[in-house]
């Protein structure tokens, strides 16, 4: 019998634990996949043959179902077939085979599910400035699709469930066995089997980065705005926290997800890695804000009625870098009118009258602008705005009440 | 000689260890369908999936395929033997005269009222207001209106969920039962299991009338109770789920009332 063999000192576990966390902290930031790495493995028309991967399918299917009838999506056909051929240019040898979909949710995030549907959400393209910009989230989820991210992850959870399952067992056995607790290396064990699982969901994202900076740089459209969207991003986070006087959250070991951060750090880097000097890129700004146009006043209304005056100011002064107009200067009104300190009524006022300035103003521009200017006493200049309302807005909900305002 | 003891305490107590439990719900005026009655079964929703070593669930195409048509046809018998006339969904498009669209609205209206069943008669969260009142829920117009379109009497819900624990699964098991005899004892690591539910909806009232739910669970992973990829084995679950439908509340005692 050999029972002090396995008996370990608590001591020496506790500093192997601490050396072995300490590793896998340092491992957060990870080794850049190149974006020449990146080769698709799956071509047109792929299909599942194993019964791993069949089985996720048919239960996609099924969640796919559910989403193309969901009443969160926005069909108008103008803006989904824009997205299609989007898909189509940067979507690699599954171009034709994507699906995506439009859902109707004011935040920052689009998915790529495992059998080529993705699903954008509208808080995405109101942040977006171009169509580079969306062209690369895009391309990001189709380089999930493309490197068989969810099957990989997925068989890579099953190995260590299983591999820790076993040796939890096993040390349990062997343990009680030989006469000695093993039960600390298991909990360490377990942590690692965590841990690990996070960072291989990170090193597919980072896959997915660089093989989405090759796509877009392959469709021509300049590589460094997907960088550019996460500099957006970490600003955006930055104003948001600032507001609500807390820090930025930073990326932990249980990130499922790269820091933006890190992420454009790497993306700069890959960036100029796929340009190919002396070539023509071009970000297609003027036709994506045609094909937003029409639902970009809605998103911004969402916006600001987040309640998160941080991110929505620093947005729209993002968005404005490609020129104020009127839209943009009535939200910037909203969002401090709404943010209600003191002092944002006047801010609010002068964002009203530099918004009916502009031949675009949407006409409630008009009507707080009249009610800023009413409640200055400038009741003449407040008739003629609250008169401009009306026949911008004849049939507006509070139309009998605005025409009795004017007397 | 404690630790032997032990031991076998536990092997006499693994059949013991699969457990099969059942709990029904009606409305307080609800009779069993029977006689001459028009059913309509939405597409059963069911999943059949292995149970790996390391306890996840891994959907298998093949064997939720198996089970579903398995239970269809264990539906189809049951139905006949209470003379029901019975219209079996395969997909949302096969109802004459109402759009896909409508089905699926009416599918998510019953699983949404579905899991407030679930959270109020099943997980605890019991409503003070409607306590002795058995199921008092409803699809309301919707429903109404699906019965008229169609001349359907009835509406039933049906989703099936089973995981079949994985050779290696059951070799941890083993395992673990092996680890009793040293000291280490861990047999109940969990094996198959299977969760069943089904509501029946008036589509006269567009009242949910009954509900069901049947879980059935093995600690020990090698343990078997009706498995859906067998015919035997989804006619059994058929049988536990639908096939001891009992009157309401009201109709029970006024039934006992006129025996008396």
């Amino acid at each position: 019998m050999c029972a002090r063999c396995l008996e370990v000192s608590r001591r020496s576990l506790l500093v192997g634990g601490g050396v072995a966390a300490a590793s896998l902290a340092t491992g957060v930031a990870q080794a850049r996949v190149l974006p020449r790495d990146m080769v698709p493995l799956v071509g047109p028309g792929y299909k599942p043959t194993e019964k791993d991967e069949q089985g996720i399918w048919q239960l996609m299917d099924r969640a796919e179902e559910e989403i193309a009838g969901s009443n969160l999506l926005m069909t108008d056909p103008k803006l989904t077939g824009y997205l299609r051929d989007l898909i189509g240019k940067v979507g690699g040898p599954a171009a034709r085979d994507f699906r995506i979909y439009l859902a109707h949710i004011p935040e920052f995030n689009a998915m790529m599910f495992p059998t080529g549907f993705a699903v954008i959400f509208s808080g995405l393209l109101l942040r977006m400035r171009s169509e580079a910009q969306l062209a690369g989230v895009i391309a990001h989820e189709s380089g999930h699709f493309l490197r068989r991210h969810m099957i990989r992850s997925w068989r890579d959870q099953r190995r260590k469930s299983d591999i820790f399952a076993i040796a939890a067992m096993a040390a349990g056995v062997g343990g009680a066995a030989g006469g000695a607790y093993l039960g600390d290396y298991v909990q360490l064990a377990q942590l690692g089997t965590v841990l690990s699982l996070f960072q291989y969901s990170r090193a597919m994202e980072a896959e997915a980065d660089a093989m989405g900076v090759k796509l877009i740089a392959e469709a021509g459209y300049p590589p460094i705005e997907m960088a550019n969207v996460w500099q957006q991003l970490i600003g955006e986070e930055t104003a948001s926290a600032r507001y609500r006087r807390k820090r930025r959250r930073r990326g932990s070991l249980f990130d499922t997800h790269p820091s933006p951060d890190s992420r454009m750090a790497d993306l700069k880097l890959s960036a100029a890695e796929v340009t190919v000097p002396g070539r023509a890129y071009d970000d297609g700004r003027a036709r994506y804000l045609s094909a937003i146009a029409a639902i970009r006043p809605m998103m911004l209304e969402d916006q600001v009625k987040l309640n998160d005056p941080g991110a929505s100011q620093y947005l729209i002064e993002t968005l404005a870098q490609d020129g104020w107009n009127g839209l943009l200067r009535y939200y910037e009104g909203e969002v401090w009118r709404l943010r209600n300190r003191r002092g944002d009524d006047a801010r609010a006022a002068l964002s009203y009258a530099a918004a009916v300035a502009y031949s675009d103003a949407p006409a409630d521009a008009w009507r707080w602008h009249g009610i800023s200017l009413m409640k200055a006493g400038r009741m003449s200049e407040a008739r003629s705005a609250f008169a401009r309302y009306l026949t911008m807005k004849p049939d507006a909900s509070d139309a009998a009440w605005v025409r009795q305002m004017i007397g | 000689m404690r630790k032997w003891g032990l031991a076998l305490a536990l092997v006499a107590a693994v059949p013991m260890s699969a457990c099969v439990q059942t709990r029904q719900f009606a409305d307080v005026q609800f009779t069993p369908p029977q006689g001459d009655y028009k059913l309509l079964v939405l597409r059963p929703d069911v999943s059949v999936g292995s149970l790996t070593t390391g306890g996840m669930v891994e959907p298998r195409a093949d064997w939720t395929e198996q089970a579903r048509t398995n239970i269809i046809a264990a539906l189809r018998a049951q139905q006949a033997t209470r003379g029901g006339k019975l219209h079996i969904l395969e997909r949302r498009n096969q109802l004459p005269g109402v759009s896909e669209q409508e089905v699926a609205d009416f599918e998510r209206l019953f699983y949404a009222v579905g899991q407030s069943i679930v959270l109020h008669k099943y997980l605890g969260e019991y409503l003070p207001t409607k306590r002795r009142q058995g199921l008092d829920w409803t699809l309301g117009e919707d429903a109404v209106r699906l019965g008229q379109k169609t001349g359907y009497d009835y509406a039933l819900f049906l989703h099936a969920e089973d995981s079949v624990a994985s050779g290696g699964r059951v070799a941890l098991g083993v395992l673990g039962l092996a680890g009793c005899f040293v000291g280490f004892c861990a047999p109940n690591v969990g094996g198959s299991s299977q969760l069943d539910y089904a509501g029946l909806v008036d589509l006269k009232t567009g009242e949910v009338v009954w509900f069901n739910v049947v879980s059935a669970s093995s600690q020990v992973p090698g343990i078997a109770f009706g498995d859906l990829r067998s015919p035997q084995g989804a006619a059994q679950m058929v049988d536990r789920l639908l096939n001891r439908m009992k009157p309401g509340q009201a109709v029970r005692r006024a039934r006992a009332a006129s025996q008396n």
